[in-house]
């Protein structure tokens, strides 16, 4: 394979780069990158559409993107998810163009074919006199989305047939889905709307960020630390586990410690833990007890974060949130956020709202956190793609450093969950996992 | 109330956020203020509500606009800092309801206009703001805004700015 400058030599040498936790600065930015990536990475993997209490009922749909391939979600007359190309197969029109609804039915607006929930071609304007009964309506159903699956309420598509299934992609990330989306009885539901907006910057910079980069809190978030909200010890986002998972997932684990006077169970209602009992298993419930923060990343670009923060001074109390983002590649150097705040159904409204408040305070958009990690990172799109850090031959040693821990901290065999847990969260070893699994996404031409 | 006063009232509001004179900024606003920015939806047509208040881009109070004020203040606010420069460009102002002598309902439209470092690229935010405005001791101020901006998708990286 070889796409404008790239070839397999240059990407072995990446890998062996990324292996000794190098990363070239271009492979932010480069364009010939980002091709491929769209080709081995976002074309073949899973990709995150949508929470199943977004389609609760027959007739419910969402529209979304698999990066630049429209998807039309919909729940289906007899309740199955399902999910289309949001294309017409007569010209090819966008069909459904509304971000949500219900219907019985989508009409292309072009030429009138009609579409049922199930993707059948059910009504063309004048069928049988413009094409006869020869034409075999069920040869132009909506073309679907190859594979769809679920795991705890997350609906996934791939439109990679031979994807493997979503349970083995997920792997051990699994065990830590429970503890976010899987500890109360009915699950979570989604809270309105996801937020969307453009940030100018390259998907695996946020994804790398969310993934492994707890280290960046203390500088990027130092205004909440001026503010006396966040803890004046440069390490204290440290404390805790980053956890490697395999397939280029991670998760990092910040744990209560005794001197910092934080509730059990993220501070969620009392009321809530005998369902935290029935729904996790004993070793799950013990880390979910001791948990402060969780932030990661499921390969490719679905990152997760669900700290405590408050919104007033730091007398006000911490309450919780768990907050999914897709970050949609647009170009190298753009990202639609698409971000959803999820919340225990069996909640109390109480808590619904509090946690709403703390989500919305924190991230997204104008959340006080927020705000300055989209804007450092489109610095670094911005300082990425010049001449210097664009050449692949080396000559201005142009790797950045993901070093941090490499052959320096050993995991820790005492984790009693799933994965490769190292007993602290300043550590690249999730981003060398990722870049890992990244490059060889990029090197894999068995397809 | 009169709507010269309503005008006044906005346009001034408007020149102390561009001049980033936040404190004096929150003196306008009633300690009891609720500032909304609802999420925008395109929806289908005979689904006519496009506005979704479940899920917002700002849902605060003075305390907490205060809170983002002083960080705004802090050294290390990396968005601000150094600053963008915004122009809020406020017109069609109508008053769309009064309650009383001394309460209306006014509803402008605003464009926000802006620059980010050396960037060329106008930034922009629009939509329209749907106010509670209120005369308490003599002197107008903000009891509620309901900000609907016209983007479902917004264009701007971040909201370290106030609508």
């Amino acid at each position: 394979m070889k796409y404008g400058k790239l070839d397999r030599s240059l990407l072995e040498n990446v890998r062996a780069k990324v292996q000794r936790g190098l990363l070239p600065q271009w492979a932010f930015t480069d364009p010939d990158v980002f091709q491929v990536e769209l080709e081995r990475i976002f074309a073949r993997t899973w990709n995150f559409l949508g929470h199943e209490s977004e389609v609760a009922r027959p007739g419910d749909y969402v529209t979304r993107w698999i990066a630049h391939d429209p998807v039309l979600l919909v729940r289906d007359a007899e309740g199955k998810v399902q999910a289309y190309l949001n294309s017409c197969t007569h010209r090819g029109t966008k069909l459904c163009t509304a971000d949500f609804g219900n219907k019985k039915a989508f009409t292309c607006p072009y030429h009138g074919w009609t579409f049922n929930l199930a993707g059948e071609l059910t009504g063309i304007v004048a069928g049988n006199k413009v094409y006869g009964e020869e034409m075999d309506r069920s040869q132009w159903s909506l073309r679907k989305i190859p594979r769809v699956e679920s795991y705890q309420g997350m609906i996934f598509g791939s439109l990679n047939e031979h994807v493997e299934p979503l349970e083995t992609f997920l792997g051990d990330m699994k065990w830590y889905f429970d503890l976010m989306l899987g500890r109360s009885d009915h699950g979570m539901e989604v809270r309105g709307i996801p937020q969307r907006w453009i940030i100018h910057t390259n998907w695996k910079i946020s994804a790398d960020n969310f993934g492994g980069d707890p280290y960046h809190t203390a500088m990027t978030h130092r205004s909440t630390v001026e503010l006396g909200i966040s803890p004046k010890d440069p390490m204290y986002a440290s404390y805790g586990y980053q956890i490697v998972l395999d397939n280029g997932h991670g998760i990092n684990i910040v744990t209560r410690r005794k001197d910092m006077n934080v509730p059990p169970f993220q501070g969620l209602p009392q009321d809530m833990w005998p369902m935290f009992e029935r729904n996790l298993d004993p070793v799950q419930l013990d880390v979910f007890r001791n948990t402060m923060i969780t932030v990661g990343n499921c390969f490719p670009n679905l990152s997760f974060v669900s700290p405590m923060h408050g919104t007033g001074g730091p007398d006000e109390p911490l309450t919780s949130f768990v907050n999914f983002r897709v970050w949609r590649p647009l170009t190298p150097t753009s990202i639609e956020v698409t971000s959803w705040l999820m919340v225990d159904k069996d909640a109390p409204e109480a808590f619904k709202e509090a946690s709403y408040l703390s989500y919305v305070g924190s991230f997204g958009p104008a959340g006080t956190l927020e705000q300055d990690d989209a804007e450092i990172w489109t610095r670094v799109a911005e300082a990425s793609q010049g001449w210097m850090t664009q050449d692949k031959d080396v000559h201005y040693n142009n790797v950045l450093n993901y070093l941090m821990g490499l052959d320096r901290v050993e995991p820790d065999p005492s984790w009693p969950g799933p994965g490769v847990a190292y007993p602290t969260c300043y550590l690249d070893a999730i981003s060398r996992a990722f870049y890992e699994r990244w490059i060889e996404c990029l090197l894999d031409d068995a397809i | 109330m009169h709507y010269d006063d309503i005008c006044r009232f906005l346009y001034t509001e408007a020149s102390l956020l561009d001049a980033r004179k936040y404190e004096e900024w929150l003196d306008l606003l009633d300690d009891n203020i609720r500032y909304r920015m609802p999420l925008r939806a395109t929806r289908d047509f005979k689904d006519p509500c496009d506005i979704v208040n479940d899920m917002t881009f700002f849902d605060e109070t003075k305390q907490s606009l205060r809170t983002r004020v002083e960080r705004l203040r802090t050294t290390s606010a990396w968005a601000e800092n150094p600053h963008t420069r915004t122009r809020h460009v406020v017109t069609n102002i109508l008053v769309t309801g009064e309650n009383g002598p001394d309460e209306a309902t006014v509803q402008s439209y605003v464009l926000i206009l802006r620059s980010i470092r050396d960037k060329p690229d106008v930034e922009q935010l629009f939509g329209e703001r749907i106010d509670v405005i209120r005369r308490v001791d003599g002197a107008l101020k903000l009891v509620e805004r309901t900000v609907h901006p016209d983007q479902t998708v917004l264009s701007m990286l971040n909201l370290s700015i106030f609508v």
